[in-house]
């Protein structure tokens, strides 16, 4: 039972946020916490046993939190987006996002080939890695823009999923079985962890699912990045057609999300780094733009975390409505995007974990405070890390001197 | 010819410079005239890159078009034809499995005269160690994608030390996670996040810019 305290707590943690995302100031300045393989580290175990046992994971992630509160919460298994095997799955609603991110156990089951975790393909102190593929040819591109569902499920599927290589056979068939054993019982876990995290007074409900540019899903699953920076200088028409075809397809697998409760779509941008202002508008932005909007139609808002440098393509934002959503950056500097984006979007990140890593706590809290000094007036800005994976040996006085600095400047 | 081919070849105009290439290559002194002309190329796009005009898509065009023409070209040319100004040990460190960020570095630093000795991805510590022995190169190149990477680094580089050949060699770290306080958080002599700052300032550390 969550005690009134802590139901206080969720509510006044979820009512910072909202107030950052509606271009406001809260009472502080909310802050996303520090998280990733230290936090595994932190609790004595591996990223192999933080990976693959849920009872290990949410001890560790509760100890983390009891140390490190913020306003959002780590905790739960992690996993690399399988968005193919959504994509085939689009027409099945109860099961599409339950496909979408492929954990360390539900990898055991498929033997995913762009997949690597600790303990199976990478020592059990190592961070899971995606590290995609190609998975289609050039001469694809039409059987993909006729049909993005029938594609991944005929095409992709078979040739990325080692056990669904033959799909139908007793392997394949038994291997979906298996698949559905798995996630009943990490469905049953998660609500655990869940039910933990309410306990600390973490929000529930409300929740975030995912989104994806549809350039990026090409990118990632079918013809890998470099390939796909080549199509677009080689096949054009091609690529615009296939990111038209993608975006109905991805729209209709969001809005499975919203259906099941989620409120917020979360889009990791990939590409977007590697265009030209000219290729950006030209190809990635067009039907990244519409799927936002045809969100926000529904209700929905959208977050993009903006990998790499993004300096180029702040403008495009501005062509959404204000009150949009959230841009996360992770190597544009935040007070850049708040020179053109202040008043238009809330602005996520800030803290450079390679300062968490190699500072000096005395340099950390200089380093809080001179960024909280230029990014709290106004509103409108969650504090955060740019990337959500600090390693295993950062030093935890280092984190102590992030939370405490937040403690101190974060107030308005 | 050759003006018309460094011309195609950085305006990512690809059918049009690997035609002139081919044509050009058949002429007597052609494949010299070819490399050179690919090498000012590949030097311009890196320029432009730094420039803020073009962005990483053009440096992998630009590397695939090198690399296209090259295929055709290297085999026409003696060996004395094709000078290094020195070598680089290159791998990503161990833990990572990423290789994309390396290879357009690689295609990139091999163009602008480096011998590049790929040692590949998630590489023990001791394989920087043996491989250093082996080729006793001037550079050694280390990648990184994951913040993971950045502990590996530092790993590498004290069990370089340790082997005594760390005065022997410059450590350029590169890849998306690096930065100044990473480059000294680790011990190395140089740091880049993008391709075109790594090749440039390797050639600094060979002294050869």
């Amino acid at each position: 039972m969550v005690s009134p305290e802590m139901q206080k707590l969720a509510q006044e943690r979820a009512a910072r946020m909202q107030a950052a995302i509606e271009l406001k100031e809260p009472d502080r300045v909310p802050f996303t916490g520090l998280g990733g393989d230290i936090v595994a580290a932190y609790a004595g175990i591996t990223a192999y046993e933080f990976e693959f046992d849920f009872e290990k994971n949410r001890q560790a992630a509760i100890k983390w939190l009891k140390d490190f509160p913020a306003d959002s919460p780590v905790g739960g298994i992690g996993g690399l987006d399988n968005l193919a095997m959504s994509v085939a799955f689009v027409d099945f609603p109860d099961l599409a996002n339950q496909f979408f991110m492929v954990n360390g156990p539900m990898n055991d089951v498929l033997n995913m080939k762009f997949a690597r975790f600790p303990g199976r393909q990478l020592d059990e102190y190592s961070s899971r890695q995606f590290i995609g593929g190609k998975n289609m040819e050039p001469e694809e591109y039409d059987e993909l823009i006729a049909d993005p569902v029938k594609f991944s499920y005929e095409k992709i599927l078979p040739r990325i999923a080692g056990n669904l290589a033959d799909l139908g056979s007793p392997t394949s068939l038994a291997t979906m079985a298996r698949l559905g054993m798995v996630k009943a019982q990490q469905a049953a876990e998660m609500r655990k962890t869940g039910a933990a995290l309410a306990e600390l007074g973490y929000p529930t409900g409300g929740g975030s699912t995912f989104a994806f540019a549809p350039l990026d899903y090409i990118g990632d699953h079918l013809r890998d990045l470099p390939n796909l920076v080549l199509d677009i200088r080689r096949y054009p028409d091609k690529v615009k057609a296939a990111a038209e075809a993608i975006l109905e397809v991805l729209v209709k697998w969001t809005l499975q999300g919203k259906a099941a409760g989620a409120v917020q779509a979360g889009f990791p941008l990939h590409l977007n780094e590697y265009l030209s202002p000219k290729l950006y508008r030209e190809f990635y932005w067009p039907t990244l733009k519409e799927y936002i909007l045809r969100l926000r139609e529904e209700g929905m808002r959208s977050r993009l975390f903006c990998e790499g440098w993004h300096d180029a393509h702040l403008d495009t934002f501005l062509e959404l409505p204000a009150g949009w959503g959230i841009a996360a950056f992770e190597k544009t500097d935040v007070r850049k995007a708040k020179k053109v984006l202040a008043g238009h979007t809330c602005i996520s990140g800030g803290i450079d974990v390679g300062v968490v890593i190699s500072g000096t706590p005395a340099e950390i809290d200089e380093y809080i405070k001179r960024l909280l000094g230029d990014m709290m007036p106004g509103g409108g800005f969650i504090l955060g890390p740019n990337v959500g994976n600090l390693p295993r040996n950062t030093p935890i006085e280092n984190v102590a001197a992030v939370y405490e600095a937040v403690e101190k400047y974060g107030k308005y | 010819m050759r003006e018309e081919l460094l011309k195609s070849f950085v305006d990512m105009d690809e059918q049009e410079a690997v035609r002139i290439a081919r044509e050009l290559v058949e002429s007597d002194g052609g494949a010299v005239a070819v490399l050179e002309t690919c090498k000012e190329a590949m030097e311009e796009v890196g320029r432009l890159f730094e420039a803020g005009e073009y962005f990483l898509s053009e440096l992998i065009a630009a590397g695939d078009m090198f690399n296209q023409i090259m295929e055709f070209t290297l085999p026409k040319l003696q060996g004395d034809e094709v000078a290094s100004i020195g070598t680089m040990v290159l791998g990503t460190v161990q833990g990572d499995v990423h290789n994309i960020g390396k290879d357009i570095f690689k295609v990139m630093a091999e163009a602008s005269g480096i011998n590049v000795i790929d040692i590949g991805i998630d590489v023990p510590h001791e394989k920087f160690v043996e491989a250093i022995k082996e080729h006793k190169p001037e550079l050694v190149g280390m990648c990184c994608l994951i913040t993971l990477g950045v502990d590996s680094m530092k790993r590498t580089i004290e069990v370089i030390k340790e082997a005594g050949l760390r005065d022997d060699i410059k450590i350029i770290i590169g890849g998306g996670r690096v930065s100044q306080a990473v480059m000294e958080h680790v011990g190395a002599d140089a740091w880049a996040d993008d391709a075109a700052r790594g090749v440039r300032l390797s050639k600094e550390l060979l002294g050869k810019e």
